[in-house]
């Protein structure tokens, strides 16, 4: 008789999980629970911190070879990413990254169990996550980035983005893989764009099964740590090739461009249409008859001197032009009324948006390739979100997402100097997409420029909190509110720019306007770092707005062995 | 979130600490840590207020069974008393493998 034991990875905490992953013996772990260095925004709303903050890094080897597992805790807090939980992870991710350029190959495998962003916390789940995106991308130049998806939670909201930059994903038919969770898509879209009750729904549109099946993932396996195990070997061996989806964005611009939405697409029919997707004949999208003057669209006219767009995709913008005699790319997404993607109508980051940033990206680091001279690139930030709806997270509004961040990291650490300019809304998912990859980041002091991560009646609604009790803390809890202001107190923030008409510019604005890029663009060359790290740097960062951020980074440094 | 601190005289010293549990749903996380004071120190935060008749008596009968000198600390997210006290026996059985006899 053949007895078979399974061990479950789904069914244990975060820290049991990253230590089942690794070789018996061989691991500790760096920043655990007995540091007590806990979220110091918790405790500020009377909400019980847990002191490691839900995440878990632990450094050991697997299969004899060096590895970091980074594993979220998806019963603390949703798995939300927090500044303390984010700053150990990006942390963790850096410190690998130092120690591969010194040669000495370290595999990161990422246990990923988690909502997204912590709402309770907002804007550091932002700038973390921006962070970690940025290590990864560069991370993957060195060593495959192993990304496990096991379930319950699954990967949702930010941290999405972050599984869609991985080397390789692993999941389990439990395992979840999409932007928005449902709830929120039900939420801000209605009952019939979503029913989130609907669960056998969901688990066909984002679950392990039809993300593998769709070659979104790369492995799907039975909860038994061996598989898991197996799994991540095979990945390290190259017996399972890297698929560098984010890098597609000819195939999946050229499959948005073509798709018809206007009946809603069933899961089974979905999975056809992606997994032919190469046979797709290219088509022109439809040129708007009403043009919308967003503010992202008269910054874009106005810096580029009223240069055509050369996008195919008519809700980005894209056009070369000088200013000061710098050659620059801007970039901006823009509302289009007519855009048959109806839940990305008024200017969110969509599955069309995504992939067209990418390109345009990735065609100025092409084009510049063997070019000294990178060309400056511009995002010009007017977005109110991503896109929420039933066909986005069908069809994978992650990826789209993940490759405008891959786009704008890549540019960055070949080299290219990124300036982005907030001059409206600059919120979630679509600020992550684009903007937030910038080495600089120059914002407008104006009322109608906000930084955040969800609507407030939807953040409401999660947290269950009342929009009168959230409008409270954010007065004490700068990383919570939408102004401007607050979040320049976090120290992100290259310059906070007064008076320019940000609704109404004129010439006077504009020139102010890049007066601030050019200073940016010099600051940028003369110091020649191609990371985010002088977030961390700034003084606002470092007397307030980073430093738990910054203790978590020396925590890790100091434990490292 | 109510913070209540309990102190009572132990015996027992521990040599090693023990960290079990997590804040979620129902749940806490435990800590307990050796001490050099003949007393065990119990530091409790929860999110669910006015149950502190109920935490005294979960952590009495605690340091009755257990006689340990330790700090013990508590994050706690709206377990109920029996999860309470399971998780403080997980924890104890750990640290209490090798008790030092004074």
């Amino acid at each position: 008789m053949t007895l078979f034991i399974t061990e479950s990875l789904v069914e244990n905490l975060a820290r049991e999980r990253a230590f089942q992953l690794l070789d018996q013996d061989s691991a500790y772990e760096i920043l655990g629970p007995f540091d007590r260095l806990e979220s110091p925004h918790l405790a500020a709303q009377n909400i019980v911190p847990q002191y490691d903050d839900g995440m878990v890094i632990v450094k050991g080897t697997l299969n004899g070879k060096p590895t970091v597992v980074i594993s979220i805790e998806g019963n603390f807090q949703g798995g939300g990413i927090g500044e303390v939980s984010g700053a150990k992870f990006a942390g963790a991710l850096e410190k690998v990254l130092k120690e591969c350029k010194q040669g000495n190959i370290i595999y990161p495998v990422i246990i990923y169990d988690t909502g997204g962003v912590r709402l309770q916390e907002a804007n550091y789940g932002l700038l973390s996550i921006a962070e970690i995106s940025a290590a990864i991308v560069e991370l993957r130049n060195y060593v495959p980035v192993v990304g496990v998806i096991p379930g319950k939670i699954g990967s949702f909201g930010g941290m999405s983005l972050t599984a869609g930059l991985c080397s390789a994903l692993i999941m389990t038919r439990e395992g979840r893989l999409g932007m928005n969770g449902p709830e929120v898509v039900e939420q801000e879209a209605g009952l019939r764009e979503l029913d989130a009750r609907n669960k056998q729904l969901i688990w066909q549109m984002i679950g392990g099964a039809i993300r593998k099946e769709t070659l979104l993932a790369d492995l799907i396996v039975e909860d038994d740590v061996s598989k898991f195990k197996e799994g991540i070997i095979k990945i390290w061996d190259g017996e399972i090739p890297l698929q560098h989806r984010t890098e597609k964005y000819n195939e999946f611009l050229k499959l948005f461009k073509s798709l018809s939405i206007e009946d809603k697409i069933s899961p089974e029919q979905a999975k056809e249409i992606l997994l032919n997707m190469n046979a797709v004949e290219d088509t022109e999208l439809s040129i708007p008859t009403e043009i919308v003057n967003s503010r992202g669209r008269k910054w874009f006219d106005l810096l580029t001197n009223g240069q055509p767009s050369i996008s195919e995709v008519p809700s980005v913008l894209v056009a070369d032009s000088f200013i000061n005699g710098i050659k620059a790319r801007f970039i901006a997404v823009v509302p289009n009324k007519e855009n048959k993607y109806y839940r990305a109508r008024n200017g969110e980051v969509g599955l069309l948006e995504g992939w067209a940033i990418a390109k345009y990206v990735r065609e100025a680091i092409e084009e510049d390739a063997a070019s000294n001279e990178k060309r400056l690139i511009v995002p010009i930030v007017d977005v109110p979100s991503q896109a929420f709806g039933y066909h986005e997270e069908l069809f994978g509004i992650y990826l789209s997402c993940s490759a405008a961040v891959d786009a704008y990291a890549t540019a960055r650490i070949a080299g290219h100097p990124i300036v982005a300019t907030l001059v409206g809304n600059a919120i979630s998912g679509a600020f992550l997409s684009h903007g937030m990859q910038a080495n600089r980041l120059i914002a407008l002091n104006d009322q109608g420029v906000n930084v955040h991560v969800m609507s407030k009646q939807s953040a409401a609604i999660i947290t269950q909190r009342s929009i009168r009790d959230l409008d409270e803390i954010a007065k004490s809890v700068p990383s919570m509110a939408y102004d401007i202001q607050s979040f320049n107190k976090l120290g992100a923030l290259y310059q906070l720019l007064d008076e320019v008409n940000a609704d109404e510019p004129a010439e006077v604005d504009k020139n102010r306007l890049i007066e601030q890029i050019v200073n940016a663009y010099e600051d940028i060359k003369s110091d020649g770092i191609r990371d985010l790290s002088c977030r961390l740097k700034s003084e606002k960062a470092i007397s307030y707005g980073r430093k738990a951020s910054i203790k978590a980074r020396e925590m890790i440094d100091l434990q490292w062995k | 979130m109510d913070k209540l601190v309990y102190s009572f005289p132990a015996t027992k010293k521990v040599n090693k600490r023990a960290h079990v549990g997590v804040v979620g749903s129902g749940d806490l996380e435990v800590l307990i840590e050796p001490t050099n004071d003949q007393k065990t120190v119990v530091e409790i935060r929860t999110g669910i207020t006015g149950f502190q008749d109920t935490w005294k008596k979960v952590v009495e009968r605690f340091v009755s069974q257990h006689d340990i000198s330790a700090l013990i600390t508590i994050n706690d997210f709206g377990a109920t008393p029996g999860v309470v006290s399971i998780r403080l026996a997980q924890a104890a059985e750990v640290v209490t493998n090798d008790i030092i006899h004074y």
